[in-house]
């Protein structure tokens, strides 16, 4: 997104909080094996709200994020999205995930499909949306994402920060109701962090709900409307940014933060 | 699979060889038995004498064993009960051959051939003789000799007692007609009747259940071992004529003129001094009558 | 030698028996072993658990055991199969099929499972994540072993040969009753048009597996 002008710095927060909830998690518990990985976790995450879930390493905030479109199961409490409990596996859990888009940290473009093919592939199978049509709306969302001069090699041929913006691209076919983000910029050289946020942040100022696990600080401070702190498997803390960042209420954010500040 | 038990039977036999060959070389006692029973002059212990050397027979009565291919899944001929010691026509004259050789029942390695490896099993020397139900016809000859024959079968036709349509070979046309992948009765059937539908299988005894459900119509093969299964099951019956003649013959190395002339004797004897009769009643004569032993054919 | 020339037609007859058989079992074992492993890799536990038994079952019996009950056992249920071909092909198809099942499932697990999960998260079923996505990817691994196991299939017909069909095992049991002097020569003729079969497969797999690399 090099043509783009840098994001301005946000005020802390944002001012325009939405009030409507869209996805909306209550008493999920989780276990692998003995480990008891999420506790009784609650969380509503309104439409058109930011939300930037951050942690240690083990706090249970991917395992979250995959719970959120089924990807892990979970063992007690409902997850809703739009209003629709989660389906059990099957065509409407398909339709379900459709719904919701998900950026993993890995990439995981198609590796036997060109660019192209990745961004078509789901609105033509999941959606029955023509070829041509299919085509000419992922094109545009190549162009978006910056990589439209891309589209016709194989995703090894492309730079990991190329490949994150085209996995962005190809969530963002399925007009998802609300994009997840698994830790999105972890695998990338740093030199290539920045081209995926500016990409994030231009998809948060036009409105889409996000919930991304990251700990992209810049990121939360100039996009979230909200950080929520997970640590142990629990929701520790939930605060604007800004406040979360200066003036943490628990402990653990406290240790947290100066752990990731100093590093 | 048939080549690989074909095999696994060949290395079978050939330990066995190897092993029966260490007992005789070490059977000092029983040699020595031999010589002090010279003056009581028994008829086998005169024969061991009378061998001349070199001979197949001096060679066997000197190791004090012999194996012999036999069938292990024919009724009344060679049948392998479950302590695995064949019993049937076949065995007992097998016996008398060997009894006369001066080897008893110890000295026996028995081994199982079946019709596709007999003359394999004679020309590589993993058997010394073959008597399983072995018809002597002029291409085998060209392989391997034959003495006897001791027994003059036929083939005939086996159905259910329910049966209505087959009476004879030549009502096998149209029907499935169950016989042994690659043995002589299912040649004849391919030459002499063509349009019965051959059903082969691995062994008889495989017919039978097919017999009974109705996917097969008949079974063909020598009378003797339809009869065989026809005693064992109220249910089948024999029927017709034979309608070949299969003369069974004692296998053995081709051209060894001594060794087949002596077996040839020893039948004769056996047919003179009733020993034949006696093992015809005990096994085959139990079902069927007692024929006139057949003339050794000294071709 | 001159067994064989003399007995080329009977060969003929065989062969194309033995062609048959592997052919049409290979085609039938092909379709019902990856429906097999898209059950044996299915988020259903059931289904699961019927793969893995069939697999495990089939795979460690051997083939002639298969053929016995169907031929011999299955009637005392009341299953009549018509002897023969047919019969040969069910046995032979749902034996391979076994092997066919294994080799597709560790191909599928030899692609990653972040395509899986990415598939299903842009909204595709199980089945089109298996075949659009998993499968494509899996092919290039599949198909040595799966030509391995199709010429496994070639020799394995023999075994119908003592259960009713007169392929190329029993035309070579014929043809040695018919020449007794000659049975080694038959043997290898057998043999030979057997590997009339197995080894153009093997030099067709090695072309295959070196095509999709390429594309890879």
């Amino acid at each position: 997104m090099a043509h783009q002008s840098p994001a301005p710095a946000m005020p802390a927060g944002r001012a325009d909080v939405p009030t409507d909830p869209l996805v909306v998690l209550e008493g999920v518990n989780k276990h692998f094996g003995a480990l008891h990985v999420l506790k009784d976790i609650g969380l509503t995450v309104h439409r058109g709200e930011v939300v930037v879930v951050i942690g240690p390493s083990g706090s249970g905030k991917s395992t979250l994020c995959r719970a959120i479109n089924r990807l892990e199961t979970i063992d007690s409490g409902t997850i809703a999205i739009d209003g629709q409990p989660l389906p059990e596996e099957g065509k409407a859990l398909a339709q379900l995930r459709a719904d919701v888009g998900m950026v993993f940290q890995s990439f995981n473009l198609f590796a036997h499909k060109t660019v192209l093919q990745n961004v078509t592939l789901g609105p033509v199978k999941a959606r029955g949306v023509k070829k041509a049509e299919a085509e000419a709306n992922a094109m545009k969302l190549l162009e978006r994402v910056g990589v439209a001069n891309q589209a016709h090699k194989l995703p090894a041929q492309l730079s990991g920060g190329q490949q994150q913006r085209v996995a962005i691209a190809r969530a963002l076919a399925m007009q998802p109701k609300v994009m997840l983000f698994d830790e999105p910029t972890s695998a990338l050289d740093p030199e290539m962090i920045n081209e995926v946020l500016d990409v994030m942040i231009s998809l948060a100022r036009e409105g889409m709900t996000m919930i991304v696990v990251t700990h992209e600080m810049g990121f939360a401070r100039k996009a979230a409307h909200r950080v929520v702190f997970m640590d142990g498997g629990q929701v520790v803390e939930e605060a604007e940014p800004e406040t979360f960042f200066t003036t943490p209420r628990s402990d653990r954010a406290k240790d947290f933060l100066s752990k990731i500040l100093t590093h | 699979m048939r080549t690989r038990s074909a095999g696994l039977i060949a290395l079978i036999s050939a330990s066995a060889l190897a092993l029966a060959g260490c007992g005789g070389g070490g059977d000092e006692p029983g040699g020595n038995q031999t010589d002090t029973g010279g003056a009581t002059d028994s008829s086998e212990e005169s024969a061991v004498e009378e061998f001349p050397a070199g001979s197949t027979m001096a060679e066997l009565a000197q190791a004090g064993s012999i194996t012999i291919g036999t069938k292990f899944d024919q009724p009344l001929f060679g049948l392998v009960g479950p302590d695995g010691v064949p019993q049937g026509f076949d065995v007992e004259v097998a016996k008398i051959i060997a009894e006369n050789l001066g080897i008893d029942e110890d000295g026996i390695e028995w081994v199982e051939t079946i019709s596709a490896n007999r003359e394999t099993f004679i020309t590589n020397g993993d058997v010394d003789i073959v008597v399983a139900t072995y018809t002597i016809n002029d291409k085998r000859k060209e392989v391997i000799s034959f003495a006897g024959p001791y027994y003059l079968a036929g083939q005939s036709i086996l159905t259910l007692k329910s049966n209505t349509e087959i009476e004879g070979p030549d009502d096998l046309a149209g029907k499935k007609v169950c016989t042994v992948s690659g043995s002589t009765p299912e040649a004849n059937l391919l030459a002499n009747y063509p349009e019965a539908q051959v059903v082969p299988f691995g062994t008889y005894s495989e017919c039978i259940e097919p017999l009974r459900n109705g996917q097969v119509d008949a079974v063909s093969t020598d009378n003797v071992i339809l009869a065989g299964f026809a005693a064992d099951n109220d249910d089948l019956e024999v029927r017709g004529d034979p309608f070949t003649e299969e003369p069974y013959g004692i296998g053995l190395a081709k051209d060894d003129t001594d060794f087949r002339n002596w077996i040839n004797d020893v039948l004769e004897a056996s047919y003179e001094d009733g020993t034949w009769t006696e093992a015809w009643e005990a096994t085959a004569g139990t079902v069927l009558p007692t024929p006139e032993p057949p003339a050794v054919d000294r071709y | 030698m001159d067994a064989i020339i003399e007995n080329l037609p009977a060969y003929w007859t065989g062969f194309r028996t033995t062609l048959q058989l592997t052919l049409v079992s290979g085609a039938i074992a092909l379709a019902w072993g990856l429906v097999l492993a898209a059950l044996r890799v299915s988020p259903l536990a059931p289904l699961r658990a019927f793969a893995a038994a069939y697999v495990e079952l089939l795979r460690n019996t051997p083939l002639t055991l298969v053929f016995f009950f169907l031929v011999f056992v299955a009637p005392q249920f009341g299953v009549l199969p018509p002897l023969g071909f047919w019969t040969a092909v069910v046995a032979l198809a749902a034996y391979t099929s076994a092997f066919v099942a294994e080799a597709v499932r560790s191909g599928i697990n030899s692609v990653g499972i972040g395509q899986a999960e990415a598939a299903r998260a842009i909204g595709l079923t199980f089945g089109q994540t298996l075949s659009v996505v998993i499968l494509p990817q899996a092919v290039r691994t599949v198909i040595p072993p799966l030509i391995n196991v199709f010429i496994a299939l070639a020799k394995n017909t023999s075994v119908a040969a003592g259960f009713a069909t007169v392929e190329l095992m029993a035309s070579g049991r014929r043809l040695a009753t018919a020449n007794p002097g000659d049975v080694i020569w038959i043997l290898v003729g057998v043999a030979f048009f057997y590997l009339l079969i197995t080894i153009p497969s093997g030099i067709v797999a090695g072309l295959v597996e070196r095509k999709v690399a390429f594309v890879r």
